[in-house]
């Protein structure tokens, strides 16, 4: 019996692809790799800076 | 301390490391949205890379992400000929240096899956697509589901 050349499509993974943003996806696509990589070291700063400032003020709280 | 992606990979690079980017930074090459914390590279297990990889990354600091401080870890040419996959912290940021990768296998075996990526003004190895959805299948994480739906709408989009 011939196999099927059809890619296997995991239920899981098909569920959480209705839910995936794709105006993002096509927003990073018109970029190239290295300002997609930018764009990443620029969010990661943004993050740290959150996370900080979060620890800051969880610590101010207990005070 | 968030990973310093903008000087790790120059780092390796510059230091004359063989490697080939997988993971969350490949996914975001790719077009990703998801952001990532970590550098993940496969490694060439030859011996002069070896020895490459540790005068680049020595003066950062590694150490085993996540193990208590003090205990001697040697980075040296033996320890990472000894051992496989390492999942570091450096001075610049969290770094997995993988010598295999289920469902990838080692440098060799991902090279001809791979694309040269310029970025941070240096050129470097990163998987393509097909490959890192079949890595991340492979790997069979429960967290990696919604990034491999990601970066299967990512290859639809591309397919358009």
């Amino acid at each position: 019996m011939k196999m099927k050349s059809k890619r296997y499509r995991d239920p899981v993974v098909e569920a959480y692809m209705s839910g995936v943003d794709r105006t993002l996806l096509r927003e990073n696509l018109k970029l190239s790799p290295a300002q997609r990589l930018e764009k990443l070291v620029g969010f990661s700063a943004f993050a740290a800076t959150l996370r900080r400032a979060g620890q800051r003020a969880q610590t101010a709280k207990r005070r | 301390m968030s990973t310093q992606f903008d000087k790790l990979l120059p780092l390796l690079v510059n230091g004359g490391v063989e490697f080939v980017l997988i993971g969350g930074v490949a996914g975001n090459v790719l077009g990703s949205a998801r952001l990532t914390f970590d550098v993940d590279v496969v490694y060439s297990r030859n011996k002069g890379n070896l020895e490459k990889i540790v005068q680049t990354l020595k003066p950062h600091r590694p150490y085993l992400r996540g193990a208590p401080p003090g205990l001697p870890f040697a980075f040296d040419v033996p320890t990472l000929r000894n051992g496989l996959n390492f999942t570091l912290t450096t001075a610049l940021g969290d770094l997995d240096l993988l010598g295999e990768v289920i469902g990838g296998g080692g440098y060799r075996d991902l090279l001809p899956h791979t694309f040269v990526v310029e970025a941070f003004d240096v050129k470097f190895k990163c998987v393509d697509l097909p490959t890192l959805i079949k890595l991340k299948r492979a790997a069979g994480r429960p967290k990696d589901l919604e990034s491999i739906a990601e970066l299967e709408a990512l290859l639809q989009e591309g397919e358009k």
